[in-house]
């Protein structure tokens, strides 16, 4: 990777500095968290930032508060750390759950919440230096007539990734916010709303983070008494992998019935989605399998498969019947 | 998994104290032997924790570096001394730049991909390749040169060797200290455990029914 | 030996390994009485289990590969290669050679390049980074071509042509038609189906390449990741400006080759080149990108076959045209039908070029590919009937004891007997569906007169037995210690080992399987010639006779007199310059010809097509098994091979942006521990024939075929298309 400076900010006042400048703009100067995805595209020239601003110094960007009425996590604790939080399990088990299922213990031991949610997609004309994207800025994705096996089948277009992130489609479940900060302030941000749809945003970014701006913490309002959680991740290769698709749920369920549930779908769309047909299907009605059916239909409403990724519908259809069995089994 | 200090029934501590505490061991291993190109931390020269009341030490600056630095890295129990660049990572640092080379640990996809570069941070498993050295200041860095030797094997490596947990060798690094990382934490691990710890190396030899015979004999306590 | 009458000559076939490709060939040996393996139950570590005796080197990161080498002022080679499969490209060689810490930059002076990854220009530093930066330095501008990277484009009207003659490479076709055809007749099942299977890459994890370390000097030594130790310092001597006699090739740990590094290749060529220009040693290992673009894969096929077969299960015909997708080259296919006899047989194949790298031997090239087609193909008709595919192989095989005893043995290893789904598949319902599927392999071995090992016994007891050879994880360097301790009465611990040198004695490059079966004889012979001349030695000092001495337990024993020496006594009574022998190829020490049968249990989730494989088992022969334990780790590596390549592997170029998208281990997918359920590898001990073979290949051959089978079997989804991911598995189920 090309050489850079790299700053040690030991306050976060001093890192809000560095990056309320001109080449945090142009992404001259870029954050570095766990470095885990970051390093990659580094190494891959797809980033060739001269400074980075390093976050793992200052303090009180780590902590997990799990105890309270509202969860607050900090964006720079590490994968691992969420995985093995008891208190976390016993609340929102589907957290633990997919921390645990990214990537590899040597990466998760690094990896931080932030860093897994602002991560770069995985599409491989992305990841191309030779392949001159939608996504970074050129003419074509290349992704929509061509490999596209790895592509969106939901809210695609113009660009055609899939958000990677295995925590997304987790807290958007979970409902969680998230606390930006910038040298102008603080702002919190649903995070059903931070990641955003290339037809209706800059299609060269995946979240509303702006240059200058640091994802400070996720916060999880306090899960109903009743409300249980789980997330299924599938993977053509068990080890290692990111997910063909995902499937996030919180359900609540009263006596025989499910009163509410919420559904979101990773792996298959530029952000994480929210199954809202198959979330009204799954209300009031019974957890058999005739409802989980029906809400599988509704969740690939609507879905545009592209060459090659027409297998992710039913996929996704099979994967969400397969975690409604789990979680009310 | 350890119990909270809530669960514990003790008052917790105060979170930004603790991170000050963690910060502070960690910028311990700059003081020892570091030289920046700008801003020398102050308050942090010496290596004794701060208490967990808030300190009175002045702010300490931002540290910038740059180009060639010299650096001190402990490894395997032993302070190094070795010059880097900010990009140099830990991996290119251990077979490039310590004297003599630390070439135990292997390069093989450079991305991330395949474990082969695995080391222990603080008794974590990491992967060389995508840390960098500079960040590894006042860490515990733990290579496979630093779990035993030819003369004096673990217990790991031994259940290797007559399990025949190694082939062509070259991936054999990163699994042992996988594996190791895991059962440092989990002495009794199941099949599924030892699995999903090293789910994050590839053997292209096909040594993993091997590996997992020789990890699952050291769990339950044989040979 | 006695030089009154010329030894009689016998005439022997040999398989010599041609780029790891097997071929067969008919020599000429003396046809005398020497070393004999003895009895099997005289053996005290020849076929045990032995712990490889660099196994701690190798646990403790103390074991140094031509990666790891580190030489004083060396530097850091970089390859700069086509991203396109055709182009023109320049590129600023000063700007490179001006860049800090350069020592070399080479223009291979390639104005237009014809494969995807071929190399163009190469860098040298003092460091990996500045290597890396001076390589981006070239600032290459890369103008695309034309190309065809796949069939579709290959066959093409028009297409660009790949090599002088269009696109086809020569047919080859073996039987008639016509006849064929009309045995299909009165078939009770033809099934038509067509199989491919994908580019593959070998994913050696130590990547291609050597550290040479030349100073400007006159002499260098080379160390090569390499499958084989001799012929290295023959090519390096014209770069560097020496003679082969002044380069010394060292192979002391290799990272895996698979086949795929023989030869100093391009990397090799470079690194020498550029450890001349700048007269200091050049560490030039590719990097995982480049290794896989450019360092060999394993050729693709697709074999659209017609079979018939008839009421009582007997393979009536079979018309099988190939297709080999090897790159530049003509690729491999084993010839169909694939061990299966069929009354009648017609196969017809060529190779389809493409602008990509040519295809290298890979663990059995031609073979794995063959048995994806013809395994699949006896299961289909064999449900295309009602018949149980197990059955339909027996009768099919009734000839060959092996085989027939083999496969009834993994069937009762995987429960077939209890299994439900025999003749028809199961249902596609319900959480799991579990299915079992059969296929066997075979493969040649054999070894040829190369090796020259040396034993020497020291006066003070200590004892080396030496060869050039390479280990490329397949227990070499064990077994050439193994043999000679055995022989003297020694434990293991008493004879060290020395390989991977091209000053020791000669050995053959490690490919066909052909190395147990050449070196394995000729260090019998070394350990045999070194215990005669030790004996006749002691029975001259001792008053004895030869044949009275004998050598067990650490010690000697003269049986006439019943004196008794430890072996360092006895070494005592050697002269001083101790004692050395020389040992080469016997023939009847090696042998030819090994099968295998394998089944496997897998159980598909109808809803998802997910595939977990529960089990594996491999039942292997191979004549004398030299060491237990290694070997079941060469069957059960083989099983893991082709479970990877059967479930994950696939190389993806995008035909129009003519870039290869998988170039990692990201995206190019190798089984991992979560992939991995009960690997069963058995030693087929009722082959007795005391003969040594080589058994790498034959094991990676037929688990994907086995596992194709086996999800058909579970829930009716027959995959003819490798690998066998959840999509394809969906869209056979109509999921999709």
């Amino acid at each position: 990777m090309k050489a850079f400076k790299l700053h040690n900010p030991s306050q976060l006042e001093q890192a809000l500095a560095l990056l309320d400048t001109p080449e945090a703009k142009t992404g001259k100067t870029r954050i570095l968290a766990g470095g885990q995805d970051l390093l990659t595209e580094m190494k891959e020239y797809l980033a060739e930032p001269d400074a980075l601003v390093n976050l793992k110094h200052i303090p009180g960007l780590d902590t997990i508060s799990a105890g309270g009425a509202e969860i607050v996590l900090g964006a720079l604790c590490t994968l691992t750390a969420l995985e093995e939080h008891a208190e976390l399990g016993k609340r929102v088990p589907a957290l633990v759950q997919a921390a645990a299922s990214i990537a590899s213990a040597q990466i998760r031991s690094q990896g931080t919440l932030g860093g897994n949610l602002n991560q770069r997609p995985r599409c491989w004309y992305f990841r191309s230096e030779q392949a001159p994207c939608l996504k970074k800025g050129g003419k074509e994705c290349f992704s929509y007539g061509g490999m596209s096996k790895y592509n969106a089948i939901l809210g695609g277009g113009p660009s055609y990734i899939v958000h990677p992130s295995d925590l997304a489609p987790v807290l958007v479940a979970l409902n969680a916010t998230a606390e930006l900060v910038s040298k102008q302030g603080t702002r919190t941000v649903a995070l059903e709303k931070y990641f955003t749809l290339p037809s209706e945003s800059d299609v060269t970014r995946e979240t509303v983070l702006q240059p200058g701006e640091i994802l400070k913490s996720v916060r999880i309002p306090a899960p109903a008494a009743n409300s249980r959680s789980h997330y299924l991740k599938f993977r053509e290769k068990g080890s290692f992998d990111f997910a063909l698709a995902s499937v996030a749920l919180t359900l609540v369920q009263e006596g025989g019935t499910i009163r509410e549930a919420r559904v979101v779908l990773g792996g298959v769309a530029p952000i994480p989605w929210r199954a809202k047909g198959a979330e009204a299907a799954l209300a009031g009605q019974a957890p058999t399998r005739a409802t989980f059916e029906k809400a599988a239909l509704e969740a690939v409403r609507g879905a545009e498969p592209l060459a090659h990724n027409g297998y992710k519908v039913p996929l996704v259809k099979g994967l969400l019947i397969r975690a409604l069995e789990e979680l009310c089994a | 998994m350890s119990q909270t200090s809530d669960e514990r029934g003790e008052t917790p501590p105060d979170p930004e104290a603790l991170s000050r505490r963690r910060f502070l061991r960690s910028a311990g291993g700059v003081a020892a032997g570091g030289v920046l190109v700008q801003g020398l931390l102050t308050s942090c020269e010496t290596s004794t924790p701060a208490p967990a009341a808030k300190a009175a030490a002045p702010k300490p600056q931002s540290e910038t570096l740059e180009g060639e630095i010299e650096i001190e890295l402990s490894i395997n129990g032993a302070q190094r001394k070795l010059k880097c660049e900010p990009r140099t990572t830990l991996l290119s640092a251990l077979r490039n730049r310590c004297e003599p080379a630390l070439t135990g640990t292997k390069e093989v996809c450079d991305r991330g991909n395949c474990g082969a570069c695995t080391v222990h941070v603080d008794g974590r498993p990491a992967l060389a390749c995508l840390l960098l050295a500079v960040d590894l200041r006042g860490k515990k860095i733990t290579t496979i040169e630093g779990l035993g030797s030819p003369e004096k094997l673990s217990a790991l490596q031994q259940s290797f060797w007559t399990h025949d947990g190694q082939m062509c060798g070259f991936c054999t690094p990163g699994f042992v200290m996988s594996i190791q990382a895991c059962l440092d934490k989990h002495p009794k691990a199941s099949l599924e455990e030892i699995k999903r710890a090293c789910s994050g190396n590839v053997c292209r030899c096909g040594t993993y029914p091997a590996v997992f015979e020789a990890a699952l004999a050291v769990a339950k306590g044989g040979k | 030996m006695s030089t009154q009458d010329k030894p009689a000559k016998k005439k022997i076939k040999v398989t010599q390994n041609v780029d790891g490709h097997p071929v067969e060939t008919e020599i000429e040996v003396d046809d005398v009485a020497g070393p004999t393996w003895g009895p099997r139950a005289a053996h005290t570590l020849v076929n045990h289990d032995i712990p490889r005796l660099d196994g701690p080197q190798k646990l403790t990161g103390r074991a140094v590969y031509a990666h790891d080498v580190r030489v004083p002022g060396m530097l850091f080679g970089r390859v700069l290669v086509s991203p396109y499969p055709v182009a023109t490209v320049e590129f600023d060689l000063e700007a490179a050679k001006k860049m800090p810490g350069v020592g070399a930059a080479i223009d291979m002076g390639v104005k237009s390049v014809k494969w995807l990854g071929q190399p163009v220009a190469a860098v040298a530093a003092d460091s990996p980074e500045r290597a890396e930066d001076a390589l981006r330095a070239l600032a290459p501008k890369w103008t695309p071509g034309k190309w065809s990277v796949d069939r579709e484009q290959a066959l093409a009207e028009n297409a660009p042509a790949v090599g002088k003659k269009g696109n086809k490479g020569k047919e080859n076709a073996q039987g008639n038609r016509d006849e064929t055809e009309a045995a299909m007749q009165n078939a009770a099942g033809v099934v038509e189906a067509v199989y491919s299977v994908p580019v593959q890459h070998h994913v050696c994890l130590e990547t291609h390449g050597i550290t040479v370390d030349f100073r400007g000097g006159s002499e260098a030594k080379v160390y090569a990741s390499t499958q084989g130790t001799f012929g290295i310092a023959e090519e390096a001597a014209d770069p560097l400006g020496l003679k082969a006699n002044e380069i010394e090739t060292i192979v002391e740990y290799m990272g895996g080759g698979f086949g795929s590094k023989f030869g100093m290749g391009f990397e090799g060529e470079l690194a020498c080149q550029l450890s001349k220009l700048a007269g200091k040693p050049v560490h030039l290992l590719l990097t995982r990108p480049v290794e896989f673009t450019s360092a060999g894969n394993r050729s693709g096929a697709r074999v659209a076959m017609k079979g018939a077969i008839g009421a009582d299960g007997a393979l009536l015909a079979l018309v099988s045209e190939v297709e080999k997708y090897g790159g530049l080259g003509d690729g491999a296919h084993a010839r169909q039908p694939y061990i299966y006899g069929f009354e009648k047989s017609y196969t017809k194949s060529f190779g389809v070029l493409t602008n990509t790298d040519s295809s290298r031997a890979m663990r059995a090239p031609g073979h794995p590919q063959a048995s994806f087609a013809m395994e699949s193909m006896i299961d289909e008709l064999s449900y295309k009937a009602g018949l149980d595919p197990l059955e339909v192989r027996l009768k099919s095989l009734a000839k060959n004891e092996a085989y027939v005893r083999q496969l009834q043995r993994v069937a009762k290893e995987i429960g077939w007997a209890e299994h439900p789904n025999k003749t028809a598949p199961g249902k596609a319902e319900g959480r799991w569906c579990t299915g079992i599927g059969f296929a066997v392999s075979t493969w040649g071995g054999g070894g040829h007169p190369e090796c020259e090992v040396d034993v020497r016994i020291e006066r003070d007891g200590s004892v080396t037995s030496a060869v050039g050879t390479q280990d490329l994880g397949t227990g070499s360097r064990t077994y050439v210690a193994t043999i000679v301790a055995e022989e003297l009465g020694l434990p293991l611990a008493g004879v060290k080992s020395r390989i991977g040198s091209s000053r020791l004695g000669r050995a053959n490059g490690s490919g066909g399987s052909t190395t147990t079966g050449s070196l394995a004889p000729a260090v019998k012979s070394a350990a045999y010639n070194a215990r005669t001349k030790f004996a006749e030695h002691l029975a001259q000092a001792l008053g004895s006779q030869p044949e009275q001495i004998r050598f067990a337990g650490g010690q000697v024993e003269d049986l006439k007199s019943g004196k008794k020496l430890s072996f360092a006594q006895a070494c005592g009574l050697l002269p001083v310059e101790g004692l050395t022998a020389r040992g080469e190829w016997v023939a009847s020490l090696a042998g030819n010809g090994i099968q295998g049968a394998q089944a496997a249990k897998v159980r598909v989730d109808p809803l998802t097509g997910k595939v977990e494989v529960l089990k594996m088992v491999c039942l292997q022969n191979c004549g004398l098994p030299i060491n237990r334990l290694t070997l079941r780790s060469q069957i059960a590596g083989g099983m893991v091979q082709a479970l990877s390549y059967g479930l994950l592997e696939e190389r993806v170029i995008d035909p129009d942006l003519g870039l290869a998208l998988n170039a990692n281990l990201e995206d190019y997918k190798v089984a991992g521990s979560m992939e991995i359920g009960e690997i069963v590898a058995l030693i087929d001990d009722e082959d007795t024939r005391e003969q040594a073979i080589g058994v790498a290949e034959a094991t990676c051959i037929p688990g994907h075929g086995s596992i194709a089978n086996a999800i058909f079997n579970a829930c009716g989804a027959r995959v003819r298309d490798m690998p066998l991911t959840p999509d394809k598995v969906l869209a056979a189920l109509g999921r999709t």
